[in-house]
């Protein structure tokens, strides 16, 4: 049994697959780098696949939180672990967008899976998970609310600030102006899209497009994303299990090779 | 503890701690230290004037002082500067030599006139238009004005002997220093990245007439060792500077070694020796005229790409690390020429934006990481 | 008989005519060059070659609101957006060459003149890289001296006729010294009544309303070396002049209470918010540090003087220089407060504002603020930030007046 844990800045994910690459079991838990999430989705994803650590034959970790967390075999980085999950399940993909809390990454995948180039954001966090929870909180809305806000937008409205604390002064004063929420929510979508668009132009865009990572669940950045990069965009059944998967099919190949 | 070893200790000494580094020379040599801002200053009028040149690019001090005069958006070494000026770790020099190769060293030369009234300032600027005769002309102007402002600290004249012995002196450096860094890229597990940069950063802080021999020693002692098998990834570094040292240690533990560097702090520094024709100054100048590939010295044909493609050629390297100097804009305009170059050799390319201190690597450590896992998976 | 036009009707039409001019030129085989805002034009015109201002089209792209397809065109390619946004624009632009704020043609070769700041160096070799065009540099060393010194005097007129022969190169044409004596003529007249019309401005109230300044600043660029530009500058100093007799305003509907300057390149994105909230508060901009960059004023013949009028504007001097400067500003122009805008893009104005805005508050006591934005990149600015400042300083104004007022 082979394990995979993808440590996030605000979720721990785990996945276990057995030796003929079937998922046996995979969790997610609202609590990211420390000690308690990671823990947290390890117990959650052996018991759900009803088996105990010493059955794990091979385990590695990825994610912001790979580096503090011991009780792992390896540690791959998350660029490598999300386009070994994503090839594994759709072999089409060519390139890899996932939207984390902290950051923003574009990945390139050549025929066979290997990565070609890759690109993240810089310092700044527009165009993250976390200029989004920003708005969520100046709109008094639930972030996972947000997009469904967003669909109810009657028309665009334009946020031009690329720092998080000045978009926030922005959007503060859009709505003082009168300017209906929804249609706040639905540019902010539109702003972290522009802003991933930017970073994928850099290293360019193939098709098939995957998208991975939790803010994938969000279908308002996707359409958003669609309109700026002019492709289809695919979002997997499970986009924030994506980098576990990847993790736990390099804990596989370290045993099989 | 083998020579090897104990050379690469005392440089990583220097390295560490430069102040005490350069109050050790002072008290050794008995001479009185001028400190040079980045990219290039005369060093050998200086070291004619029978003063220690010192190397001021920047530090890790935490930013306080220096926000009374530059904004956010300033680029690290000069912020640093700044703020180790006002602070009052520079006390010992005797003067400042600012060159304004950008915008920012413009404005940071003019700012340490009322930040640092205590350090008397020699600016002073290098021609763009380097190679036509009215721009040697103007540099050996610029360096006159330097030499007599010198000599007025010192308080005696700089005879054209003293002046040519310094460039001799200077030669020898930049010849040693290619030849370390030639030898070195076959020894990349004594000689790893962060070790490297430390020896040849050490140059900034000592005498060079201490420093030379040192390195002629290791160098030596190199050279008589077998070559060092590596599986690990080779890379040219371009860029400003290797720092902080951080990175330097992620790079070693992800087995990432420099195979030669286009890096303004080192091998930019020794690549290009003086003419031997003319008076000393003229000499000197000859060799910023013969300077090139260098983002701070105007070259229209843009010829860093292909620099870098060469050294990659030579050194068989596996890639290219870019260290982004965070704010630099000459740097930052010739990456997207040189990037597409390099992606059409398919040449591998790591970028990593830096600033001097930086609080959170862990998104660089990812970086890097993964430059290996996409090189070696 | 024709009627006579305004200054304004003139202007539009005069940049109408010289983007137009460019594009026809282009058609028919004749050479185009792009050159920075403040380079010695005086050779190109000399030699009759067509020339456009990338900053001027990519202000004019800003002031359209339409700057960021060509931002994030430059940004994908690797262009920092930490970099000019001037830059950013017009490498976008080189890849788009299409905008609903006018086209330009591409240039044949290109003249830069780092006297505004290095930057355009690094740009416009990156122009010259792509396209494959030649590139004439003029280097005009930073002035750490309060004065030019006479070795950069030499090593400027060194690189002047240096230039000459690089056109000649280029063009194939010989340099024509009596045209060029002509030329440096109406150049310098043409400098003297726009410094002429900005100092109306001077009067009490101003006859200016500033923000016109910016308007006018695209003909200065393009403009100085044609006799049509010499006689709209002449035709709008006088308009100003009768204003001024008049005691006319710079507003019809609203009375001029406080008189600013403003320190750096306007925000173009947002020329109008900007200007909205200065005049909402009664606020004039009566004069700027940056206008006065054109006011190149030298003796017909005298490449010494030339070359020391073109390194002697204030982006190329020292700080002392700086502040003096805006101390006999406050003075000139009577001003009541100071707004210095921090510009993302240039970062040679910028790193000098702080010690600037001490010096020139200790020496005149008059209350100032510096607000965040950018030239061009419509993400660096913030109104509701911008707005908070202006209302501080009114405040301040207003609390100076008040002082004034108990003290008479």
């Amino acid at each position: 049994m082979f394990l995979g844990v993808d440590i996030g800045s605000t979720t721990s994910k785990a996945v276990i697959l057995d030796s003929k690459l079937n998922i046996l079991s995979a969790s997610v838990i609202n609590t990211g780098t420390g000690t308690l999430g990671p823990e947290k989705t390890v117990k959650a994803v052996l018991s759900k696949a009803g088996l105990n650590e010493k059955e794990i034959q091979y385990s590695v970790v990825t994610g912001y939180g790979r580096m503090t967390y011991q009780k792992a075999d390896k540690q791959i980085t998350e660029i490598s672990c999300h386009a070994r999950g994503t090839f594994f399940l759709k072999p089409n993909a060519r390139t890899i967008i996932d939207i984390g809390g902290q950051d923003a990454k574009v990945i390139r995948l050549d025929e066979d899976g290997r990565v070609k180039n890759f690109a993240m954001n810089d310092k700044c966090a527009a165009g993250t998970g976390r200029f989004l929870e920003v708005m969520a909180r100046i709109l008094d809305c639930r972030i996972n609310r947000l997009s469904v806000l967003s669909q109810k937008a009657t028309e665009e409205i334009n946020i031009s600030n690329t720092c998080t604390v000045f978009a926030e002064s922005e959007v503060i004063s859009q709505l003082a102006a009168g300017v209906k929420r929804e249609n706040v929510a639905k540019g902010a979508h539109k702003a972290v899209a522009k802003r991933v668009a930017g970073l994928a132009g850099r290293i360019g865009v193939e098709p098939d497009v995957v998208m991975t990572g939790g803010v994938a669940l969000n279908k308002s950045v996707v359409d958003a994303l669609e309109q700026e990069i002019k492709e289809k965009v695919t979002v997997l059944k499970k986009p924030q299990i994506v980098g576990a998967l990847g993790a736990a099919l390099y804990a596989f190949e370290m045993i099989d090779m | 503890m083998n020579r090897i070893e104990e050379i690469i200790a005392i440089m990583e000494d220097v390295s560490r701690y430069p102040a005490k580094a350069i109050r050790e020379s002072m008290e050794e040599t008995g001479k009185e230290v001028i400190g040079c801002f980045p990219l290039y200053t005369p060093e050998e009028i200086v070291y004619a004037a029978g003063m220690i040149p010192v190397g001021l690019w920047g530090g890790q001090k935490e930013i306080k002082k220096a926000d009374k005069y530059l904004q956010s958006f300033c680029c690290s070494i000069m912020k640093e500067n700044m703020e180790h000026g006002m602070e009052g770790s520079y006390e010992f020099l005797s003067a400042i030599i600012i060159p304004a190769y950008c915008d920012t060293l413009k404005c940071v030369c003019e700012n340490w006139k009322a930040a640092v009234p205590d350090i008397p300032l020699i600016a002073m600027v290098y021609p763009q238009n380097r190679k036509i005769t009215a721009g040697v002309e103007y540099l050996v102007n610029e360096y006159k004005r330097v030499k007599d402002e010198l000599e007025k600290i010192s308080g005696k004249k700089i005879t054209e002997k003293e002046l040519e012995e310094s460039i001799d002196l200077y030669e020898e450096y930049r010849k040693t220093m290619s030849q370390f860094v030639a030898i070195a890229s076959k020894y990349p597990r004594t000689i790893d990245a962060k070790k490297r940069h430390s020896i040849i950063k050490a140059a900034y802080f000592t005498d060079k007439k201490w420093y030379i021999p040192l390195i002629k020693e290791l160098t030596t002692e190199l050279n008589m060792l077998p070559e060092e098998a590596f599986n690990g990834i080779k890379v040219i570094a371009t860029g400003i500077l290797a720092e902080p040292e951080v990175l330097l240690d992620t790079l070693v533990q992800n087995n990432i070694t420099f195979a030669a560097d286009d890096l303004a702090h080192e091998s930019r520094q020794f690549r290009t020796g003086v003419s031997n024709s003319g008076t000393p100054l003229e000499r000197l100048a000859l060799r910023i005229a013969g300077n090139q590939k260098c983002a701070l010295l105007y070259d229209e044909e843009k010829t860093r790409g292909q620099l870098l493609l060469d050294l990659v050629k030579e050194y068989k390297a596996d890639g290219v690390v870019v260290f982004m100097m965070k704010f630099c804009d000459p740097e930052e305009f010739d990456y997207p020429i040189y990037k597409k170059e390099l992606e059409a050799a398919k040449i591998p390319m790591l970028y990593l934006e830096i600033e001097q201190k930086m609080d959170s690597v862990e998104q660089i450590r990812t970086r890097i990481q993964s430059f290996k896992e996409m090189l070696t998976v | 008989m024709k009627e006579s036009k305004t200054s304004k009707q003139l202007l539009q039409e005069l940049l109408n005519q010289h983007y137009e001019e460019a594009l026809e030129a282009k058609k028919s085989g004749e050479l185009v060059a792009w050159s920075t805002s403040i380079a010695p034009q005086e050779f190109l015109e000399t030699m009759d070659i067509k020339v456009v201002y990338p900053e001027n089209h990519a202000a004019a792209i800003g002031a359209r609101k339409c700057a960021q397809e060509f931002i994030d065109n430059s940004e994908a390619r690797g262009y920092s957006i930490d970099l000019c946004s001037y830059a950013r624009v017009n490498i976008g632009y080189m890849d788009i060459k299409e905008s609903v704020a006018g086209n330009i043609p591409m240039p044949d070769f290109i003249f830069c003149c780092n006297n505004i700041c290095n930057t355009v160096i690094k740009w416009y070799e990156n122009i010259a890289k792509e396209l494959h065009i030649p590139m004439i540099l003029f280097d005009l060393p930073f002035n750490h001296t309060y004065e030019v010194p006479d070795h950069s005097v030499k090593y400027i007129r060194g690189q002047f006729e240096n230039a000459i022969v690089q056109l000649e190169e280029i063009s194939g044409k010989k340099f024509d010294y009596d045209r060029f004596k002509e030329v440096m003529k109406i150049s310098s007249e043409t400098a003297k009544w726009w410094k002429q019309a900005s100092n109306e401005a001077a009067a009490r109230p101003s006859p200016l309303n500033g923000f016109d300044l910016f308007n006018y600043m695209a003909t200065i660029v393009c403009m100085r070396g044609k006799k049509e530009g010499l006689n709209l500058f002449k035709l709008w100093a006088e308009e100003l002049h009768d204003k001024a007799k008049r005691k006319e305003g710079p507003w019809k509907d609203a009375e001029e209470k406080y008189r600013v300057m403003w320190d750096g390149i306007a925000c173009w994105p947002y020329l109008s918010d900007t200007y909205k909230v200065l005049k909402k508060n009664g606020i004039n901009m009566v004069t700027s540090t940056y206008p006065d960059s054109w006011s190149i004023i030298y003796d017909s013949n005298d490449l010494d003087g030339m070359a020391r009028a073109y390194s002697s504007n204030y982006a190329n001097r020292n700080l002392e220089f700086g502040a003096d400067n805006i101390v006999k500003l406050v003075e000139d122009f009577s001003l009541d407060g100071i707004i210095f805008h921090s510009n993302r893009s240039c970062k040679l104005m910028d790193f000098r504002q702080y010690e600037v805005q001490r010096k020139v508050s200790r020496r005149t006591g008059i209350p100032s603020v510096i607000f965040d934005g950018d030239q061009t990149d419509p993400r660096a600015f913030s109104l509701a930030q911008y707005e908070t400042r202006i209302q501080a300083l009114v405040e301040m104004m207003e609390q100076k007046k008040k002082e004034r007022a108990n003290r008479e």
